[in-house]
């Protein structure tokens, strides 16, 4: 097997003369790095051919902080608020998948009510995620509305953390151990309520955008994804899923308690935009549904197991971790050198980094336009991106 | 059935990797023939604005906060984290032994604790204690590891500031040692002694903004009253004060 490895520079030369003096000539535009619908800096150069497009370069980097090398100076706990800031969306998953991690090497035990609470909090985050999703999936296809409607939703559940943990964006929540604080006295019943003014309201969702002609149009057969190409490229959570594949971490690693929930892994027929699409709205329906089998039998027991100021001795070896966030795999790979609490080096799998270069593979063949429809269901954090 | 039903899930078991999950498929409706194609368009549209126009007939539904005309009635859950701040016993005195536990617990080095030996007791006590909003990230980290429970994190969100030299606070108003310790000392001018003043933006701190004319911090550490053993003397000139060292 060849790899040509070839640098922006070649990739961006003139393109060639017509072949043909009826042809038109390709030509390259820069979408980004700051372009409403990539939620942050991210450049993409199009290669077009009048308004067909016939190669996308994503361009990642504008964001990059280096976080992991940071990481390499810092110890286990001073990690986790820096994974708050990765993909920020889901930043209660992403402070589980180093807890874990750093659980794994240093061999910390937790317990029901510590998981039981994680669960919770990372499907009520996915939630939110998917409604800030939805809205904004909304906007960059021409509907305003959606998004005041989203963030609304997001709102609700965001006052729900910001009770618990103090926070509304950078949680800091999970760390080795246990959690931060143990649940607010209000928790159960704020949840309880919540989750019964959800279930109609992404039928709501569903009245007001789902069935709109105009996203119909642009979502349906347009960038279809298939199960073996999203394999191949490393693509995980719900863009995974829409292909048809029904790999979600939940199911297969059993992590947190969710062995013990009943809930279904929502996969997509065909793979286009509009699969991806509705798997994140029936994941809603599914993250209610576990939500509301856990919030009723919260176990009791100490929701830190660990000494603040203690180290956290990781004996030397290599050690892997991963949980399902709201956009796939987040993973972290920790070398202990056995010497200090400091891993070196540190290394994230972020999910938005594989579902970024789908876009190679989705968009030639689509118009301009299809672009925004296929990048906006890929769902991308770009801070996830470059780290 | 018609062209737009979102309750057409699939339920189905399917394997991977030697598990069997269950599996819901999302619903997936072919478009109708051409004229009935348009009936539905009209029909999808024609329910959203439905929807929106609820919305405008019962403003009751409404949530938009109308901040900041609100800023009166604003509430923050306790545990809202914003700036950090001391504690206070109910004699205004801290309970910073300066042990600098949180100066190794905080990530990005935001807290520099200085200390001194007491003038009187030579024990190891607490001089200035300096945050440094602009870089904090509000993690906590320096709650959960003081074991004196003497620092907290307040509610005060609204920090802007001209100058980023502003931003930099010594949190202290008083020097010295922690209520615990001064409470053993039984006279009180040597228990006034062993205190001093400090004034939030003063001191040899890099970057820090008392020598700016007419600035002042919008969301400065609340200042409790110095008590009845602290100083009342007029405030001696502090090391360095306004200068500005780099």
């Amino acid at each position: 097997m060849t790899v040509t490895i070839r640098t922006l520079n070649e990739l961006l030369q003139p393109s060639h003369l017509p072949a043909h003096p009826l042809a038109t000539q390709e030509y390259f535009v820069n979408m980004g790095p700051q372009h409403p619908i990539s939620h942050g800096s991210l450049r993409l150069v199009l290669r077009l051919d009048g308004e067909t497009v016939k190669e996308v370069i994503p361009v990642p980097g504008f964001v990059h902080r280096g976080v992991e090398k940071m990481c390499e100076s810092l110890t286990p706990r001073q990690i986790v608020p820096y994974t708050d800031r990765l993909d920020y969306l889901s930043a209660f998953m992403n402070n589980w998948a180093i807890t874990r991690v750093v659980e794994t090497a240093a061999g910390i035990e937790s317990n029901e009510r510590i998981e039981t609470i994680r669960t919770l909090m990372s499907e009520l985050q996915r939630i939110q995620s998917h409604a800030l999703w939805w809205g904004v999936t909304g906007m960059d296809l021409g509907a305003f509305t959606a998004f005041l409607y989203g963030f609304r939703e997001r709102e609700v559940i965001s006052e729900i953390f910001e009770e618990t943990v103090g926070a509304r964006l950078t949680m800091n929540y999970i760390q080795p151990g246990g959690v931060m604080y143990d649940i607010h006295p209000n928790f159960v019943k704020r949840v309880k309520d919540v989750m019964a003014y959800m279930k109609p309201i992404i039928d709501e969702y569903d009245t007001l955008l789902s069935g709109n002609v105009i996203l119909q149009e642009r979502c349906r057969n347009i960038g279809i994804l298939s199960p073996e190409k999203a394999i191949a490229l490393g693509c995980t959570g719900p863009v995974l899923r829409a292909s048809g594949v029904p790999y979600d971490l939940r199911k297969m690693e059993n992590y947190g308690v969710y062995n013990k929930v009943d809930f279904n892994v929502v996969v997509g027929a065909v793979g286009d935009c509009w699969d991806r699409y509705y798997v994140r709205m029936q994941e809603m329906r599914e993250s209610i549904r576990i939500v509301e089998q856990l919030i009723d039998s919260i176990p009791e027991g100490p929701t830190m197991t660990l000494r603040y100021n203690l180290p956290i001795e990781m004996p030397e070896g290599t050690y892997y971790s991963q949980v399902e966030t709201a956009r796939g795999v987040f993973g972290a790979f920790l070398v202990a050198e056995g010497k200090s609490e400091k891993p070196y080096p540190l290394h994230f799998r972020s999910p938005n980094y594989n579902n970024l270069w789908s876009v190679t593979a989705l968009a030639p063949g689509w118009r301009v336009a299809d672009i925004i429809a296929i990048l906006s269901s890929l769902d991308l954090v770009i801070p996830d991106i470059d780290r | 059935m018609s062209f737009m039903d979102f309750t057409d899930l699939r339920y189905e078991k399917r394997t991977l990797g030697g598990k069997i999950l269950p599996v819901v498929v999302c619903p997936r409706f072919n478009p109708r023939s051409q004229p009935m194609r348009v009936f539905d368009a009209v029909k999808g549209l024609l329910q959203g604005m439905r929807l929106t126009l609820g919305y405008l007939l019962s403003p009751s539904k409404i949530v938009t906060q109308q901040y900041p005309e609100n800023r009166a009635t604003l509430k923050f859950p306790e545990r809202y984290r914003a700036i950090l701040k001391f504690k206070y016993d109910e004699n205004g005195l801290h309970k910073c032994t300066g042990c600098k536990n949180c100066e190794v617990a905080c990530p990005n080095a935001s807290i520099k604790v200085i200390t001194r030996d007491s003038v009187i007791t030579e024990d190891h006590e607490l001089d200035r204690y300096i945050w440094r909003l602009d870089s904090c990230m509000f993690c906590n980290a320096c709650v959960q590891a003081c074991p004196f429970d003497a620092i907290e994190m307040g509610h005060a969100f609204e920090n802007a500031v001209y100058d980023r030299r502003l931003l930099i606070y010594g949190l202290n108003p008083i020097a010295g040692p922690a209520a615990s310790a001064l409470e053993n000392e039984e006279d009180p001018e040597v228990r006034r002694r062993m205190s001093d003043p400090r004034t939030i933006l003063g001191g040899p701190i890099p970057l820090n903004g008392a020598g700016l004319p007419n600035l002042k911090p919008v969301a400065a550490a609340p200042f409790v009253d110095p008590l009845p053993i602290a100083v009342t003397d007029p405030l001696p000139p502090e090391d360095g004060e306004g200068e500005e060292v780099s």
